[in-house]
């Protein structure tokens, strides 16, 4: 990562986004630009379909665009090849997940292990960096536990070190708390938001839920692929409405 | 090494199908490699004979054809034979007969000079040299058979109509078992001789003359030079190395050889499927964990090298339970069927290939969803509920 780089975290232009089915092409994202600065916190939200999980892959180097451009930390995505993104990613992106997607056979200390394997660090390094994380996130007393012997909130504890400790530059949430009873959700905001305000990590987050969106600091909405109006004056940030152009067969 | 951690943890993820998956594939490399063991038995019998430039002359005609004695003078008489010496099969029945084992009338005096590597008592080869119902055996066969010097050893003819009534005088060292008793071979004559019919026509010949050549340079000369000088005569003779010897049994095989080869090629596909369709399944369940994987930077290639690994281990360790498997069960029939599994240990390029197999079947049943593991779209992968 490029720790020098002072510009947005993300900058997204004109962005299409088509999927194949059969002989129909869908249009997902229809012209979408955004810009989000570091360490904003970032809500994501509207209806099923409408975009924001395809958005947000984009923006995390998951998928490749139709057209247009997606520029995280400097880097333009669309130049980079296969194995260069998926480097890219392990140095760039924390990913939380809704469904925690720990490795079920690793303790957490092994899950949050796991990105710093692609590091040149060395096992006691790595040591460091994995209890510096499970620290951070409350959990450094169980570090040797699997997945099945923790909570769900704690699951997705855990799968938040994962995603910070490589100190990556955006963390990308898609329904980080969708799987999660109301006060295990509350904590994981909670967490993300000391995230956010302590660390300065900038986080792009999906979400259907509106106390959620209430705790990023910006918000914005997207419908049948267009980023509308957010409550949160959108606008001002550099969010850019797309126009519609339907679903076209 | 870094990922080995969680390749032991994946491999240990689903127990039973592990199990079932190295089971399959240790009972198949048993029998395989107990096959092949035994068919590279003779393989091992040439590779040692190479060493101690011993030569065989027999009939053109093979077994079925005798050699004179005067043969045997002759070969001793040429320039570059160091040793020569007899054999003549007797096929006789010890005890109750449930004990079998290779009996020879041999010369004595030659014996341990063309098998230089045999190592007997001086006392013992005197005595063998100089009593004429002598006979001598190797430690292995003296413990089955729980003889020791001075022991009777009567042997009842079957292939020939008379007994032998044999006095054991030496117990020799081989390198490698041989299961065999050696006595003088005149005492074998005189027998022959007081036959009637096909009895007495043997006498006055032996089956092989086995003779050492002074060096191995010298042996494809030796052989063309007696092949060519008896070529015109009433007994023709095929000359060639212990080696080629060796293999003429493995070609008396033949078609024995390239049955078990077929079953082996056959058993191995379908064991490579079976491991394949272990592997696939295992893929399959964690198809969102290989697309997680990727989505935090782990490239194809290393993805790729994870699966194979996976599939390699499981297929490595199913190859060597088999392996030790099959060498348990092959010294064990050595134990039991001494004439069958002649050597005792199995031949150690028949375990490295047993090994090999079950690599290649890791890697061929791992290559294909491996493959697909690696070209895993994050996003599908990521999508799919399994």
């Amino acid at each position: 990562m490029d720790q020098s780089f002072q510009g947005p975290a993300v900058v997204v232009r004109d962005l299409y986004k088509e999927f194949y089915r059969d002989k129909l092409t869908i249009p997902v994202l229809m012209g979408t630009n955004l810009q989000v600065e570091r360490g904003d916190y970032l809500a994501l939200m509207g209806p099923s379909g409408s975009g924001k999980t395809t958005l947000l892959n984009l923006i995390a180097g998951l998928d490749r665009p139709t057209r247009g451009e997606v520029i995280v930390a400097g880097d333009d995505l669309s130049k980079l090849s296969e194995s260069a993104l998926a480097r890219w990613r392990s140095q760039h992106i924390g990913f939380i997940f809704q469904l925690y997607n720990l490795i079920p056979v690793l303790t957490a200390f092994e899950n949050v292990e796991l990105p710093l394997l692609l590091t040149p660090l060395n096992k006691r390094e790595r040591a460091e960096h994995v209890r510096t994380g499970l620290e951070i996130v409350g959990l450094a007393d169980r570090m040797d536990h699997y997945p099945r012997q923790l909570s769900g909130g704690q699951e997705q504890r855990v799968a938040i070190a994962r995603a910070i400790v490589n100190d990556p530059v955006l963390l990308v949430a898609d329904e980080p708390t969708g799987d999660l009873d109301a006060r295990s959700a509350r904590e994981i905001l909670d967490l993300l938001s000391r995230l956010n305000a302590e660390f300065g990590k900038t986080i792009v987050m999906v979400t259907h839920d509106p106390h959620a969106a209430e705790r990023a600091k910006k918000l914005v909405h997207l419908e049948k692929g267009v980023l509308v109006d957010g409550n949160q004056q959108p606008r001002d940030q550099g969010i850019q409405v797309g126009t519609s152009e339907g679903i076209k067969a | 090494m870094k990922y080995l951690k969680y390749i032991l943890r994946n491999v240990r993820r689903n127990k039973l199908r592990t199990l079932l998956t190295i089971m399959a594939l240790a009972i198949c490399l048993m029998l395989m490699t107990f096959l092949y063991g035994y068919l590279a038995q003779m393989e091992v019998w040439g590779r040692e004979a190479d060493k101690y430039n011993r030569v065989v002359v027999m009939h053109r005609q093979g077994f079925a054809g005798r050699v004179p004695f005067k043969t045997l003078d002759e070969v001793r008489a040429l320039d570059g034979v160091v040793a020569a010496t007899p054999f003549a099969w007797y096929g006789g029945k010890y005890g109750d007969g449930t004990e079998f084992f290779a009996q020879f009338g041999t010369d004595p005096n030659t014996l341990f000079e063309v098998w230089s590597e045999f190592k007997i008592p001086p006392d013992q080869l005197a005595a063998f040299k100089s009593e004429r119902q002598a006979c001598v055996v190797d430690r292995a066969l003296a413990e089955r058979l729980k003889l020791k010097v001075g022991d009777r050893v009567p042997l009842q003819g079957t292939f020939y109509q008379f007994n032998l009534d044999l006095k054991l005088v030496g117990i020799y060292e081989s390198p490698e078992t041989n299961l065999s008793l050696y006595f003088n071979l005149k005492y074998l004559d005189e027998g022959l001789r007081q036959l009637e019919g096909t009895g007495s026509a043997a006498a006055g010949n032996c089956g092989t003359i086995f003779f050492k050549a002074a060096s191995a340079d010298i042996i494809p000369d030796l052989c063309k030079r007696i092949d060519e000088k008896y070529a015109n005569s009433s007994e023709p003779t095929k000359t060639q190395t212990e080696k080629a010897f060796s293999q003429m049994f493995v070609k008396m095989m033949g078609n024995i050889q390239n049955f078990i080869l077929f079953i082996a090629v056959f058993v191995t596909v379908s064991l490579t499927l079976v491991a394949a369709n272990g592997m696939a399944m295992s893929m399959r369940e964690r198809t969102t964990e290989i697309a997680v994987l990727k989505a935090i930077g782990f490239p194809n290639h290393t993805v790729l090298a994870i699966m194979l690994g996976e599939s390699i281990l499981i297929a490595c360790i199913g190859g060597l339970l088999g392996v030790a498997a099959g060498r348990g069960i092959y010294a064990l029939a050595h134990q039991v069927a001494p004439m069958v599994i002649q050597i005792s240990n199995m031949p150690w390029e028949v375990m490295a290939w047993g090994m090999l197999v079950a690599g290649g079947i890791g890697l061929a049943s791992g290559i294909v969803p491996a493959v697909l593991a690696a070209r895993l779209s994050v996003i599908d992968g990521l999508r799919r509920i399994v």
